[in-house]
């Protein structure tokens, strides 16, 4: 997959490029802010994106949630705030609850990939909270 | 003689014939004359329904003399700010011959208002014709200006109480922003730690390296888990612990990758103080990690984890079919120092019994009473 981070934290933002890298995907933009996120959105192919909520420019990821839905491409939040997500969690599949682990994270990777290949089946990872709509969707 | 000066010549004669009507030494009469209250009688039989009568009472309260009021109708204590609802209400007394209380601002000769709470009654014939009315009036200004006192009274204090509620809850919202900036950085924290060791292990060659760095992993996680838990409902101070224990356990059982380790659970929702929040996470963490280094980790195998209060103590059984053999070497040695250390932090108790292929690890943590109240 072609995934675009949006992390203001930049060491974490390395970290998960490591992670996604290891498990063979391609990350083509990384974006500490919501402009950033937005400029990317629009000039690259996208496949999945890893939003966080706070960024350099406040809580904006919402923001880039809504935008990336418009352009139709899924993604997931990955926040320690789960109470910041709006209630239609603004299209995402789901959200990652920092400060997540690296099994969570690799299990939530993996429901991540059979998603985006259309399955529609199998159990959520519990360190995947999914969105309402995905919820009644399954 | 004008028209005005006819009527009031026959309010006058109305008067005289109803003091004519009474001796000199009536006592009734007397009374009228005499009394404090302020009073006055009408002939409603006569053009506007004019005074014909009015007491010494009336006159102080007024400032009409008897000669200004002789004649004339009650309206001329009406004023600018007087209640037209209200005089429309007397006038519906007068014509539907009944009688009435009521309040009404009203002014004196000088132009001065009061509040005059007056009551009217019709008075009849013996053939039950009204012949007079009857008007007693009472100057509650007094009493009115109290209310209205005591009214700003009340409506300052209610400002006050508004003010200092508003004062309560910025502070309150002030402090929950407060506890949810410190606890994102928190999060943030312990996973740029992880971050760092994740990227450390990735990178280096040497096999011992990368064992160490995952085993510190395994511990910060731990506390990541249980940092998690806690904040998430509107009690700050406790979180529950068989919620926390059975993340713990799904995510490190998941991270050995095998299919073979059947994980089960009974559970009842513990409330622990927040306090105890880390030590709790090593402790379960350690023992998590032991089952799985003496062989769930290369054999599989059952774990179950029991959680529950337990005569107000917080109770962690854990059962395992883990070869029970000590894995031995510096690891097994450094996790039983980090086991016991807690421990002794939260004053658990914990024992081991290896029943045929069974280990049973029992933790018993004292929690306060107080319905598992305060930190201590």
């Amino acid at each position: 997959m072609n995934i675009l981070i949006v992390e203001d934290e930049a060491l974490l933002a390395l970290e998960l490029e490591s992670e996604l890298q290891a498990a063979g995907h391609a990350v083509i933009g990384q974006a500490m802010s919501s402009e950033e996120a937005k400029v990317l959105a629009d000039h690259q192919a996208l496949d999945f994106a890893f939003v966080d909520i706070q960024l350099l420019d406040g809580p904006s990821g919402i923001e880039v949630g809504y935008h990336l839905r418009e352009k139709g491409v899924p993604y997931v939040f990955m926040t320690g705030n789960l109470k910041r997500i709006p209630e239609d969690f603004a299209g995402a599949l789901g959200a990652i609850e920092k400060p997540y682990t690296m099994n969570g994270l690799e299990h939530a990777l993996a429901f991540i990939e059979r998603f985006v290949e259309g399955e529609r089946r199998g159990a959520f990872p519990p360190s995947l909270v999914p969105a309402p709509w995905l919820k009644m969707a399954h | 003689m004008t028209v005005s000066d006819r009527s009031i010549k026959d309010a006058e004669e109305a008067g005289e014939r109803l003091l004519a009507e009474h001796r000199s030494d009536d006592p009734f009469a007397a009374a009228f004359k005499a009394t404090r209250m302020p009073m006055i009688i009408t002939d409603p039989r006569q053009a506007d329904n004019p005074i014909i009568f009015s007491n010494a009472a009336f006159s102080t309260l007024t400032g009409y003399a008897r000669e200004e009021l002789i004649g004339r109708n009650c309206r001329l204590l009406q004023g600018p700010q007087t209640d037209k609802a209200v005089v429309a209400q007397i006038r519906a007394a007068v014509e539907d011959e009944r009688s009435l209380a009521v309040d009404v601002l009203n002014y004196r000769k000088d132009g001065t208002p009061f509040w005059n709470a007056l009551f009217l009654s019709p008075v009849r014939s013996q053939a039950g014709d009204v012949i007079y009315f009857f008007a007693s009036q009472l100057d509650f200004t007094r009493m009115k200006e109290r209310q209205s006192e005591l009214a700003a009274a009340r409506s300052l204090a209610e400002e006050e109480v508004a003010r200092r509620t508003k004062d309560l809850r910025d502070a309150l919202e002030a402090k929950t922003l407060l506890v949810h900036e410190v606890d994102h950085r928190v999060k943030n924290n312990l996973l740029t730690i992880a971050s760092i060791l994740k990227l450390q292990a990735r990178l280096t060659r040497d096999d011992t390296v990368r064992r160490t760095l995952h085993s510190v992993l395994g511990r910060v996680e731990a506390l990541s888990t249980v940092q998690r838990k806690l904040f998430t409902t509107a009690d700050v101070e406790h979180f529950d612990g068989a919620d926390f224990a059975r993340d713990l356990a799904t995510d490190m059982i998941g991270a050995v990758r095998r299919d073979d380790i059947e994980l089960t659970f009974n559970l009842s929702p513990v409330l622990i103080p927040a306090a105890k929040a880390s030590p709790l996470a090593f402790i379960l963490h350690e023992l998590v990690a032991d089952a799985v280094r003496r062989g769930l980790g290369d054999g599989g195998g059952k774990l179950h984890l029991c959680v529950e209060r337990l005569n107000g103590q917080f109770h962690i059984e854990m059962r395992d079919t883990a070869v029970a053999r000590d894995a031995g070497g510096e690891e097994q040695d450094f996790s039983r120092m980090i086991l016991e250390t807690c421990a002794r932090q939260v004053g658990a108790t914990i024992t081991r019994e290896i029943n045929g292929s069974e280990t049973v690890v029992d933790v018993l943590l004292p929690v306060d009473s107080h319905g598992e109240g305060k930190t201590s």
